[in-house]
């Protein structure tokens, strides 16, 4: 086992969890974050919570930063501004690529809607004449000269980094590799960022997108990292740092700095690699993470332990062609805030009152009654016992909720608050339901993993409201995301549009093109250790149809007829019938990955003989009344005990409902059972 | 002598949603449109034609046994809440809700029922609870071809040369394939194969929506499910008639032209007359030409559909809609015009009028919320089918799009450039390397059209030059409209340019076309398309300078352009 330390960067906190290899300890700790130097922040944690001694034994910093995407949501266009002047080399004909789209609204419905303004503008996009085809032959030679007019155009207007993004450079990235040498030639000594060495997929819009989105935050994030290594080093830390990705995983430093535009969206992915390993522990088929936050609710299935990926993911509006964990966001956490529309329904979120001020309950300047108040008005969270040193007034929470009552026609303060509970939850249980049937899962046989803040709270409501007998709490519940960290594996990923069809002749060629995405990963960076995993994987579809699937590719043992079988299994599951046609290869992806540390850190099982602190007065959703309820500490929990109770742990609340029974699992987890099915 | 029909919706007891609770009736509300969502993304990943799983040329819709919309996804805008008139006749051509039993699927393509052309057709699917009549879960999309003179067609004289029309048949009785009725499809069609597909998306959809929209009534029970609807539709109506009421009262009238009915090329004027008093709106388009000799005549479902979206782009309330939502509006029209043809009159084009009119409505209401009505856009989705036979292989091939346009600028904010018009507005522009693996083609051009904006105080936005070269000999229907018309200015703003296409011919010649079937395109023509922009709003000499001069840094307009209409700027 390797003694990690992860330290993930978030809106309001910056979290560090260590797990230490010599004594199993986890050890946990929260910073503010320092939004213009994130690196303090992250460095405060690590004095706060790490001694020198146990620092310089870690083999391993793992790191999750907004600082890419911070870059992009506030798009300083140039360096005055602490962002970067992008240029873009593009084909003669499809400068406005970026501007144009693909001529589609965020809503559909909004007459006004205008997209954001393109993160190059258009007078630094310039066009030089050459020309590929869709097969790769040149239908044009690059003409040199155009090549010097951009770097001298980019010179002028004091570029900073280049893209080159040219039409079908997915299928001859020839032209692209020339005019980067032609550029170098004519003086340009900053980044360049090569479509196909970034993407490599067809779809010019989507690989222009990606391929300026790595200019421009190459610019910040190459800086920011070395930085941090340099600060880490000085203090006596001799592991390596490693960058989490969107599509899991993490990169190395070098790679991350060479590749930012795949660490964007690591934030939520977190939670989900964490979920991942716990099933993969506790021998779950498939697993729901349901991870309640303060503002929203990120959701994810995990399939026989595996993360469900994505290949494009989408952030601030700007597609992005890489590996993405697909993991849904809905607004819906402690802090939504529930209202009476005009129309006289009772609506909770999107809107979200955040950590500050925060709930009503919280005395800081809240006014509109949130989830987290009408949680506590139920008395599922007990009053005094949250963290931060934040005591909670029922009395704020109830003021908050009354008013509800009146235009929603609804009896009572105590059914305004269920309402809200049960609204909150159904929105959840919408967004288990697109994650999993979208997949061809059915809810009902999975297990809900629910952590975060809030998750523990709402366990028992998603089981009722997705008919799931089975809910798992893991320990640190609160802060189980951070767990995902310290767990990461080094994954480094290529892909490459080839389209055609999947007969015999196509697996030579497929193998040849894994090949020579191998070497590149192999000589972008050569992993620490040895004991690289390479896995292939190919989209297929039927030929006719768009929408691919991606299917693991055996190399060497499979056979067209295994491939093809394995496609029509996935296709069966995923859509519920299958199509004699014929099949086609539309993209082939290599994974290296090296593990890191397969098992996971546990907390040990513990005493028996738990002690309830008292009682407290608790909405029962099954029952539709109050109960005196037995409120106990987690850490003596061992049961089975029948709900309503509370168990209660510094980060998270768990709820358990009447027709529930809660254990003690030998891996730390809580296990929740339903009893029966009917409610 | 003329019918004048009203269409509305009746008063609803208002006992019917008695002890429905307002958190139910919200969980229920959500659970449908996400019900609603799931039937959408499986027909999205399962459909063959691209113009499905990428243009979003369908609608997936719940309606309950008395045909009110329970939910609709999203989709294309021009479709909303058009379901209900087709599976009222769906239902009664296959005789009635007697005829049916779990496991049917109803197949209906005629155009005065779907609103569209027979190209259209619709999956209905009775969903049953403990053996009763609970609803039905409906798909309508678009086949690449089910018969008809040609693929596509903008020059038909009546409704039988634009498609097979299936009436309301059995697909599927009880479950059992009718392979009579498969085959007589297949037998119509000159792309069986990509039908075949679509029609298998198809029924896999309506089924996963069926059994979506019984969990949620097994969830609740039927009768708290029944109570819980009716506040929902309560609650619709409420949202729509409190922004109603803000209008003043009044009668809002504008009128314009269509360039022509495909045939006879003769220009076709209309009008469209808005009635608002208090919180209830009528539409009326009886001031327009009886029906026409050509295609463009727009069948009542989809002239329903576009009162209905042109409203509810400005009531704005950015929620999915169901049948609650259309309750204050009431629609008026006469029967054999226009927009309200009876059989035979062709339609395939409807979606011209019809798309026309939405632009008209929304600007008769200028006058009354001038803040919520931008200029004109490039008016229309400029489409274009493609087909012929592959050189090489001879295989068929066909492939059709919408083409974005620059849309107009309004009191707070310049036009955006290059959107597909509203009524498509969820479609999405194929990528050209997409088409170029696909197509016998080069993309030669994909470029904003400087200059193009109409000027004002806020710019129009900008319309979109493509050049397409054919590598193969093969066939082009245009379907273009709004060509000679102008994108209209607001408040002082000028207007943009019309849509154009042109064909360069290899010899040399060229030729526009606008409506026209069965162009043909020899080898190494290259087809131009420059499509419309927005108008201006408010005087040029109102515009800030310094917009002037970043519109001209970054190539939006030439120096020539901006000393003719912004001389103030320099």
């Amino acid at each position: 086992m390797t003694t990690v330390i992860g330290v993930d960067v978030g809106g309001t906190f910056t979290d560090l969890v260590l797990h230490d290899a010599a004594t199993g300890e986890i050890r946990v700790a929260k910073q503010p974050t320092t939004p213009a130097a994130p690196e303090l922040g992250v460095l405060a944690a690590v004095d706060a919570a790490v001694p020198a001694e146990l620092l310089a034994r870690c083999d391993h910093f793992v790191h999750g930063t907004t600082v890419g995407l911070n870059a992009l949501l506030e798009r300083p266009l140039s360096r005055e501004k602490g962002g970067a002047a992008v240029g873009l080399i593009t084909t003669a004909g499809f400068r406005d690529v970026l501007e144009i789209r693909r001529g589609d609204r965020d809503d559909p419905y909004d007459l006004f809607w205008t997209p954001p303004p393109p993160l190059v503008p258009r007078r630094l996009r310039a066009e030089v004449a050459e020309r590929v085809a869709a097969d790769g032959s040149v239908v044009r030679e690059l003409d040199p000269e155009t090549v010097r007019q951009a770097a001298r155009l980019f010179a002028a207007e004091g570029v900073d980094a280049v893209a080159i993004v040219l039409v079908n450079s997915y299928a001859n990235p020839a032209h692209e590799a020339l005019a980067a040498g032609l550029l170098r030639e004519a003086g340009f000594d900053g980044p360049i960022s090569l479509s196909h060495e970034v993407s490599g997929e067809y779809r010019e819009y989507e690989r222009t997108c990606t391929t300026v989105v790595d200019a421009f935050v190459r610019h910040r994030m190459g800086p920011y990292l070395h930085n941090l290594n340099r600060e880490l080093r000085a203090r006596g830390f001799g592991g390596g740092l490693l960058v989490t990705r969107s599509g899991g995983g993490a990169l190395t430093l070098s790679e991350a700095a060479a590749r930012p535009f795949e660490t964007i969206l690591s934030g939520p992915v977190a939670g989900a690699v964490a979920t991942a390993r716990l099933s993969a522990t506790l021998g779950l088929r498939t697993a729901v993470a349901a991870d309640v936050g303060g503002t929203s609710f990120d959701t994810a299935l995990i399939e026989d332990g595996r993360l469900p990926l994505l290949f494009q993911g989408e952030v601030v509006g700007l597609p992005l062609q890489s590996p993405w964990v697909d993991v849904r966001s809905v607004g819906a956490g402690g802090g939504s805030i529930a209202y009476a529309d005009s129309g006289g329904l009772l609506r909770v979120g999107p809107r979200s009152a955040g950590a500050d001020p925060g709930p009503v309950s919280y005395r800081r300047g809240g006014a509109e009654a949130t989830v987290t108040d009408a949680a506590l008005h139920l008395g599922m969270i007990p009053a005094g016992h949250i963290s931060g040193g934040i005591s909670l007034s029922p009395g704020k929470a109830a003021e908050a909720l009354a008013p509800l009552a009146g235009p929603t026609g609804i009896d009572g303060t105590d059914a305004v608050a269920e309402g809200v509970i049960r609204i909150a939850a159904a929105h959840m249980a919408q967004a288990v339901r697109g994650v999993t049937v979208e997949r061809g899962v059915d809810p009902r046989g999975t297990a809900i993993v629910a952590f975060g803040g809030a998750g523990p709270l709402f366990g028992c409501l998603l089981a009722d409201e997705l008919d799931v007998d089975t809910v798992v709490i893991p320990p640190n519940a609160g802060n189980f995301s951070a767990v995902g960290l310290v767990q990461a594996d080094i994954v480094r990923s290529a892909a490459r549009t080839l389209v055609r069809a999947l007969d015999e002749e196509a697996l030579p060629v497929i193998e040849r093109l894994a090949a020579s995405l191998f070497e590149r990963l192999a000589g972008s960076d050569a992993p620490p250790g040895a004991g690289a995993v390479r896995e292939v994987d190919l989209d297929l579809r039927h030929r006719g149809q768009e929408h691919t699937l991606t299917i693991p590719l055996r190399l060497g043992d499979d056979d067209v007829a295994a491939v093809g079988a394995r496609f029509s299994g996935a296709y069966h599951r995923t859509f519920g019938h299958e199509l004699p046609d014929p099949l086609e290869v539309v993209t082939v992806r290599a994974t290296s990955r090296v593990v890191l540390d397969d098992e996971h850190p546990l907390v040990p099982a513990p005493p028996a003989g738990a002690t309830p602190l008292g009682t407290t007065r608790l909405w029962s959703f099954r029952e539709r009344a109050h109960a005196d309820a037995p409120v106990v500490p987690r850490e003596g929990l061992a049961g089975p005990m029948e709900g309503p109770l509370l168990v209660i742990e510094p980060t998270a609340t768990t709820y358990v409902d009447a027709g529930f029974a809660v254990e003690a699992h030998p891996s730390g987890c809580l296990i929740i059972t339903r009893k029966d099915g009917d409610r | 002598m003329t019918r004048i029909v009203r269409t509305r919706y009746a008063e609803v007891n208002p006992g019917l949603a008695d002890g429905a609770d307002p958190v139910t009736t919200e969980i229920i509300r959500q659970g449908l449109n996400a019900a609603a969502d799931q039937m959408k993304q499986s027909l999205i990943r399962t459909a063959f034609s691209p113009i499905i799983y990428e243009a979003l040329d369908f609608a997936v819709a719940f309606y309950d046994a008395d045909l009110c919309m329970l939910a609709q996804a999203p989709t294309l805008p021009a479709f909303m809440g058009t379901l209900g008139f087709c599976v009222r006749e769906a239902v009664e051509g296959v005789g009635g809700q007697g005829a049916l039993s779990p496991g049917d699927v109803i197949l209906y393509n005629d155009p005065y029922g779907t609103g569209s052309h027979p190209q259209d057709a619709a999956m209905v699917v009775p969903v049953f609870y403990d053996d009763l009549l609970a609803g039905y879960s409906v798909i309508k999309a678009h086949w690449l071809d089910i018969g008809g003179k040609d693929p596509y067609c903008t020059d038909t004289v009546d409704v039988f040369q634009e498609g097979t029309i299936f009436p309301g048949v059995k697909l599927y009785d009880a479950g059992r394939l009718v392979s009579d009725i498969y085959r007589m499809i297949l037998a119509n069609s000159r792309m069986p194969e990509m039908v075949i597909g679509d029609i298998n998306a198809m029924v896999a959809g309506a089924r996963t929506g069926a059994e979506a929209l019984t969990a949620l009534i097994r969830r609740y029970g039927p009768e708290m499910f029944r109570r819980s609807v009716a506040r929902m539709y309560a609650h619709g109506e409420a949202l729509v008639r409190s922004w109603f009421e803000r209008l003043p009262d009044g009668v809002y009238t504008a009128d314009s032209v269509i360039d022509s009915d495909g045939v006879n090329g003769l220009p076709i004027p209309f009008g469209v007359e808005v009635r608002v008093g208090g919180s209830s709106v009528t539409v009326d388009l009886t001031n327009c030409p009886d029906q026409v000799g050509g295609p463009v005549n727009c069948p009542l479902p989809s002239t329903v559909a576009a009162v209905r979206i042109a409203v509810a782009f400005l009531a704005g309330a950015g929620e999915q809609p169901n049948e609650g939502h259309f309750r204050p509006l009431e629609l008026v029209t006469r029967e054999g015009s226009l927009f309200h043809p009876v059989r035979p009159a062709p339609c395939f084009m409807y979606g011209i009028p019809s798309d026309h009119a939405i632009e008209l409505i929304i600007r008769a209401l200028a006058e009354a919320v001038p803040d919520s009505v931008p200029a004109a856009s490039g008016g229309d989705i400029n489409a274009l089918v493609w087909w012929g036979n592959r050189e090489e292989t001879g295989e068929p091939w066909a492939d059709g799009a919408p083409h974005p346009v620059g849309q107009g600028a309004s009191r707070s904010a310049d036009g955006a450039s290059a959107l597909m018009y509203i009524s498509e507005s969820a479609t999405r522009f194929t990528p050209a390397e997409v088409w170029e693996s696909r197509n016998p083609w080069r993309i030669e051009r994909m470029a904003l059209a400087e200059d193009s904006g109409g000027p004002g105080r806020h710019r129009g936005g900008l319309g979109l030059d493509l050049s397409f070269r054919v590598l193969e000999d093969q066939y082009l229907t245009a379907g273009l409209a709004r060509t000679a018309l102008d994108p209209w200015g607001m408040s002082g703003g000028l207007p943009g340019r019309p849509n154009r296409l042109t064909v360069e011919y290899p010899d040399g010649h060229a030729e526009d076309f606008s409506l026209k079937t069965r162009i043909f395109l020899p080898k190494g023509s290259v087809v131009h398309l420059r499509t419309g922009s927005g108008g201006g709003y408010g005087p040029p000499s109102e515009r800030d300078a310094e917009a002037v001069r970043a519109d001209l840094r970054e190539g939006y307009i030439t120096p020539e352009h901006a000393r003719r209409h912004y001389p103030h700027a320099f």
